[in-house]
């Protein structure tokens, strides 16, 4: 055998290995998460009530009129968009500040930030129970508040304060990741520039904004995007905390889909509804990546 | 002795006790109601009184028809073996090759996975049922195996992209040269050197795993007779919302496992979700 074709025997044979080595995790990944997607994306275009007897049929756009045309169906992807909105926001503000607070490594620091982070530990399941026995109608608080004589507050039982209260619950439980992250990030701020900043006589704000914040920026982003895709699938605590109610002021569009357009076998529906959610969590991402490359690029062209 | 107490700093430590005071309280209510009768919680559900206190309801819940909670923390920890091993063995060889692999079609892979990050899981459940159930593997611990691996995937793989590209490629070169093929580097070179890494996605992975309530209920369902410790919270729960001598001691069963490991690991889990949010 020549040496060149052995030589390149042994390529190919590289190669194969090299492909043999990729390939089961190309598979498990194609099979069961774009696989999937594609089909959210196909049953969307079709009625179909996942009996395997039965073909789904093509009805083009009609789902997607049905999901924006339903008033309860609207109310979801509201109650959806004000949860990663107004949860994101409350989220990272919370991390943000208590960040600057426990920055400095002592033992008071180290075990304030194990209490704030300790939730992330226990199933979003779980804390929905545990705050539906604290905020319930005959829950702790209300309790107590009887026992003092005033008037029991509905938390969970007026549609005007459950959202609220579940975004107040979603928030306690996530916070403290967030925290972690800010942490992190606060770790790499310079601490010449952090140092030439108190040498200059700035003020401790001055110095947030110009020194702290702008280092911090990629940290932001990843808060930001991780916080508002978790948010954006809500979905074990709306079961364990409020069942969606009162009046279905808590539905988040993953509860509808899996909670009701499924058991339903509205399969057409829930597909349409997903897929507008893996828009949203698309759409979030994109944004705020623009967002922080047009922020970049200004620096750039100040600085 | 200094007084350098100055009001900022008490202001700061003020604070930040009620804080975690406010982050614990939800914890003391879930101990100290687990002994009490459902009278006393209502009456008083913020003291404990030591003469009345009783293991009875904890031990309730612990024979809860229901939901066996033993063979639920059986079957979770066999989930996030199952996950664990299925995802780093099949995202390591995969990792090595792609970071190794400078090439346009590299990037190109590497993209196409990091996309599924941005998949919220939950909602693509309905179609991954029928995908399962063409497989055969609807209903089973396989299936949900997995599936909860395939949501690991993308993340995993990205994280350990990112490590083997800082290690040294002369390490690889050296092993070509004395004749080992890329399944033996991998094994006996750089898997060693992923330990860090390996500690961290596991650490992550397992957390996700563990407190999944979605994916077990959708794909395992209440027919197959096989509960997690989260659907069977649900199951022993759910319709007992109001029945506290039932949720305060289920819930506390079903966290102490959990709790117990993060205390005593405490510092590896937070600066391992560091780590992966920097590299991330």
């Amino acid at each position: 055998m020549e040496p060149r074709t052995s030589l390149r025997l042994r390529g190919w044979r590289n190669a194969g290995v090299s492909v043999g080595m990729v390939v089961p995790a190309v598979l498990v990944y194609v099979a069961l998460l774009v696989v999937p997607v594609g089909y959210a994306f196909y049953y969307s275009f079709t009625e179909y009530n996942g009996f395997p007897t039965r073909v789904p049929e093509f009805i083009g756009l009609e789902n997607y009129q049905t999901v924006f045309s339903s008033d309860d169906m609207t109310g979801t992807m509201v109650t959806t968009g004000v949860i990663a909105v107004i949860g994101a926001l409350v989220v990272n503000l919370a991390a943000l500040g208590l960040a600057l607070l426990l920055q400095k490594p002592n033992r008071f620091n180290t075990f304030g930030r194990v209490v704030m982070f300790y939730p992330h530990v226990l199933s979003a399941l779980v804390v929905g129970f545990l705050w539906q026995a604290i905020l319930g109608p005959q829950g702790v608080v209300n309790t107590m508040l009887e026992k003092v004589g005033s008037d029991s507050l509905p938390f969970l039982s007026d549609p005007n304060w459950a959202l609220w209260s579940m975004i107040f619950v979603i928030a306690w439980a996530l916070f403290g990741v967030q925290l972690i992250l800010y942490l992190a990030g606060l770790q790499a701020v310079s601490t010449d520039l952090l140092e030439a900043a108190r040498i200059d006589g700035a003020s401790r704000w001055q110095t947030f904004r110009s020194v702290t914040w702008p280092s911090l920026a990629p940290t932001v982003t990843a808060a930001i995007i991780t916080s508002g895709i978790s948010l954006l699938k809500t979905y074990d605590v709306v079961v364990s905390l409020t069942g969606g109610g009162p009046a279905g002021s808590t539905k988040t569009l993953a509860y509808q889909i899996l909670a009701v357009s499924f058991p339903e076998r509205d399969i057409g529906v829930a597909s349409a509804q997903a897929v507008l959610l893996i828009l949203a969590a698309a759409v979030l991402a994109i944004t705020v990546l623009v967002i922080r490359r047009r922020a970049e690029n200004d620096a750039e062209s100040i600085g | 002795m200094k007084t350098t107490a100055n009001s900022p700093a008490v202001a700061r430590v003020t604070f930040l006790s009620v804080v975690c005071v406010g982050m614990l309280l939800p914890m003391y209510l879930l101990v100290v109601n687990t002994f009490k009768s459902q009278q006393e919680i209502l009456a008083n559900p913020f003291t404990i009184n030591f003469d009345t206190a009783t293991f009875e309801h904890l031990a309730n819940a612990w024979t809860n028809p229901d939901f066996n909670i033993l063979k639920g923390y059986a079957i979770t920890l066999a989930l996030v073996a199952g996950v664990n091993a299925l995802s780093i063995g099949v995202c390591a060889p995969a990792a090595y090759v792609l970071a190794r692999t400078p090439k346009a079609l590299s990037r190109v892979i590497l993209f196409f996975f990091i996309a599924g990050m941005f998949i919220p899981t939950q909602v693509i459940l309905v179609p991954v049922i029928f995908v399962l159930r063409s497989l055969g593997l609807m209903g089973t611990l396989p299936g949900l195996i997995l599936f909860m691996t395939a949501t690991t995937v993308p993340f995993t793989l990205f994280v350990f992209y990112g490590y083997i590209r800082m290690l040294p490629r002369a390490l690889d070169e050296a092993a070509a040269i004395d004749g080992a093929g890329k399944l033996y580097t991998l094994w006996r070179i750089i898997l060693p050197l992923m330990r860090p890494i390996i500690a961290t996605v596991f650490i992550l992975n397992s957390l996700s795993v563990w407190n999944d309530f979605a994916s077990p209920q959708m794909i395992l369902g209440p027919g197959s007779g096989i509960y997690t410790v989260t659907t069977g919270v649900y199951a022993a729960v759910g319709q007992y919302s109001t029945d506290y001598t039932k949720v305060f001691p289920t819930l506390l069963l079903a966290v102490i496992p959990i709790l117990a490991i993060f205390i005593v690991m405490q510092r590896h889990v937070m600066s391992g979700l560091a780590a992966g949010a920097v590299k991330g």
